[in-house]
């Protein structure tokens, strides 16, 4: 199989599943325990939150672990909304987050909250004017993803941070994708939270992290014991936290040159598509761009329809929907970029990683090519 | 020769083995489920919103060795088949929504679909067979379980829908079926009958179900013998079908049976004598007849007026506003209207058509 849908999930690093392995038998104490049994659990959990803070450039008092993105993300929105001043309850996000961070902003606009979404260019990067008009008095806070997942574009957040501590808002950054792709550093980047996520990062599923900021204040989504600081209760997963851990300093170690080989993986694939499939285009297509990712337009094709064949063929890529018979409901991403509705659902996301070859991308090509000529032939 | 097939899996054991025997025939298939209602409006129903369903039928395709794919029928679903089976309620008919849901999502939608994939075929785990005439065109053919057949429900599909259709199970008897799928360790072995119950509540009434779905009033209304006496009071006459007793008011002298239902007055005319239930004549309207034209002759025949009834034998004779009128040899039961009629050359399938009685 070629497996070309990173971005969806990686696989778990042989390393990893060692650091695991010993997690389950020597760590299964609670962590909260008074007892040497704990004590491992607990040094276990510790070791990984500094593992998780480096990657980074975070102290570990500043890293809490949750279940994995989705919950970080909710954690830093609704729990800094929750906690506003109520002359300062505005939310503004952007038009292309992913749904973990759409999701509780509608909530929140549901509940009273005013949420502005801000619109984003035809690459995808947000619009710096309407973020400038956006910034008022009353923000509460910035949500601005780094990198987005469908495209791999990568948002301003530096000029985000700059406009927000204009108003005095902190700035929350969803880094689930670029986290383990790119060299983050809290700070020079200024952001006050920042969600990212294990199982992208070839650590296991059901671990991720919020960094928070020192001196940033979040209400608890949960309410328990007195794990994580009390904002989010509840016995640690601690083999998946080591895991998550020892992931994060692996992407520590590699990140430099696996993101120059992806890239030079990703832009053979994206070059030899464009020249032997005429008439695709590249979403997000601007410098600014995840090393691993490539989301193409096939146009005149229906992405579903290259997905699947793809999939038939051995080769997993993804175009971010679920199957629906006439009006599959295009990426929310590629619509707001502009682009229209069948240029959108002819979209196909390909993602790229560690353990990708060169022989991968010849086979890749070809089979892409192979399915987009199938396609061609079926066309009534 | 290889062939690209998508593979209707229901998740039950028929579906699950007509995939089995395309895979060993060495075909290149994916699985499809189709999601036909939300969660939340399955009310109980026994295949909830095919979860379960979706469930074993990844299983299956995980356990043969090919992918597969949810197809999410939601809307085409709601107004393909529901909207339409409701309006017959409401004109006082009986509807026949599987034979729509063949018609219209399985061979319509999906089909489609597949198309679009660039899959030009599509099987299901239906007890029905095609073979060809010897211009190879498709004929719809009886399954050869005779109590499984259900050729009756896929007697709508037009000549170019047959053509693209498989029905790997066609040839064999429930028993095989169940056999292979024991022989095959495939997890549907045991499943139970999802046919005409895949939407109904046990112990609800599907009519109901549709009314409160499409937010529809209950016409209430008498219920009267036939000489227009009143006998008592129905809540809607959507909950009555020809040849029903139930629901009936308790306690007459006699047993008695829905005879007739009139959307005009509301009425549900019942009758004490079951001979006044047989009819010998009725028409066949919104035909699909697979020959293409209608017989230009009076053509002798069989009809099956419902699903798991036997076909009777019968002359039509075409009218000139594209109907059939139909004459059967001995009176038949409860033909009722809105129920589709299927018209049979022996084990072959002419075509169907939807009763009408004057």
């Amino acid at each position: 199989m070629i497996y070309a849908d990173y971005n969806a999930t990686t696989p778990v690093d042989p390393e990893v599943r060692a650091a695991m392995a010993y997690a389950l038998e020597a760590g299964f104490g609670n962590a909260s325990s008074l007892h040497s049994a704990g004590q491992e659990a607990r040094r276990l959990v510790e070791r990984a939150r500094a593992q998780a803070a480096a990657l980074i450039g975070a102290q570990p008092d500043e890293i809490l672990f949750t279940s994995g993105g989705t919950e970080a993300d909710n954690l830093a929105v609704l729990g800094v909304a929750e906690n506003a001043r109520p002359d300062k309850r505005v939310v503004v996000t952007t038009t292309v987050e992913h749904q973990a961070v759409l999701a509780p902003c509608k909530h929140l606009q549901a509940t009273g909250h005013p949420v502005t979404f801000l619109p984003v260019d035809s690459h995808g990067r947000v619009s710096l004017t309407a973020l400038a008009d956006a910034a008022k008095p009353e923000v509460a806070l910035f949500s601005v993803m780094l990198a987005n997942n469908e495209t791999g574009t990568l948002e301003p957040v530096a000029d985000v941070v700059t406009v927000a501590s204009g108003c005095g808002a902190p700035v929350h950054t969803d880094a689930v994708q670029a986290a383990g792709k790119l060299p983050i550093d809290v700070k020079s980047l200024g952001v006050s939270l920042l969600s990212f996520s294990s199982h992208k990062l070839h650590g296991p599923k059901g671990a991720g992290a919020l960094f928070v900021r020192r001196g940033v204040e979040l209400a608890p989504r949960l309410h328990g014991g007195r794990q994580e600081r009390g904002l989010r209760p509840g016995t640690e997963n601690v083999p998946a936290i080591v895991g998550f851990g020892k992931a994060c300093e692996l992407a520590g170690q590699r990140l430099a040159d696996d993101a120059r080989r992806v890239a030079a993986l990703r832009d053979r694939f994206e070059a030899q598509i464009r020249s032997r499939i005429p008439g695709t285009r590249v979403n997000g297509a601007c410098d600014a761009r995840l090393p691993n990712t490539s989301n193409l337009a096939f146009t005149g094709l229906d992405g579903e329809a290259v997905t699947i064949n793809l999939d038939m063929l051995g080769m997993a890529a993804s175009n971010g929907a679920a199957c629906s018979a006439i009006d599959h409901a295009p990426s929310h991403v590629l619509l707001a970029m502009g682009q229209d509705v069948s240029d959108a659902r002819s979209s196909v996301r390909f993602s790229f990683g560690r353990d990708n070859t060169d022989e991968d991308i010849e086979h890749a090509v070809e089979l892409v090519v192979q399915v987009a000529n199938l396609l061609r032939g079926a066309r009534p | 020769m290889s062939e690209r097939i998508a593979v209707a899996m229901s998740g039950g054991v028929d579906s699950s083995v007509a995939a089995a025997l395309l895979k060993q025939e060495g075909h290149s298939l994916i699985g499809v489920t189709l999601k036909l209602q939300e969660c939340h409006d399955a009310h109980g129903s026994r295949s909830c919103c095919g979860v379960d369903g979706i469930t074993r039928a990844r299983e299956v395709a995980g356990r043969l060795g090919f992918p597969h794919y949810v197809l999410d029928c939601v809307k085409d679903f709601s107004d393909l088949v529901l909207a339409p089976a409701w309006q017959e309620y409401a004109a006082g008919r009986t509807p026949s929504p599987c034979l729509l849901c063949n018609e219209r999502v399985k061979f319509g939608i999906m089909l489609a679909w597949a198309e679009r994939l660039g899959i030009p075929r599509v099987a299901t785990g239906h007890y029905a067979r095609i073979e060809r005439d010897p211009a190879g065109r498709p004929m719809l053919l009886r399954g050869c379980d005779g109590a499984k057949d259900q050729s009756y429900f896929l007697a709508g599909l037009s000549p170019s829908q047959l053509d693209r259709a498989l029905f790997p199970v066609g040839h064999l008897r429930k028993p095989e079926v169940r056999a292979l799928a024991k022989g095959n360790a495939l997890p549907s072995a045991e499943t139970p009958e999802s046919q005409d119950a895949c939407l109904v509540e046990p112990g609800h009434s599907f009519s109901e179900m549709l009314r409160k779905r499409f937010d529809a009033p209950a016409h209430a209304g008498h219920i009267v013998d036939e000489a227009g006496q009143h006998v008592g009071e129905h809540d809607g006459f959507h909950l009555f079908t020809i040849g029903q007793r139930k629901g009936l008011p308790a306690g007459a002298p006699t047993r008695r049976w829905v005879k007739s239902i009139s959307a005009e007055t509301g009425d549900v005319v019942v009758t004490a004598n079951p001979d006044e239930l047989v009819r010998t004549r009725f028409s066949a309207k919104n035909l699909n007849w697979l020959d293409g034209e209608l017989p230009a002759e009076p053509l002798r025949c069989s009809v099956q007026v419902r699903y798991r009834h036997p076909s009777d034998p019968a002359t039509v004779v075409a009218q000139s506003d594209g109907s059939l009128q139909v004459t059967l040899e001995e009176p038949v039961k409860a033909v009722t209207p809105g129920q589709a009629a299927v018209f049979y050359d022996g084990d072959r399938t002419l075509g169907r058509g939807w009763i009408h009685v004057e």
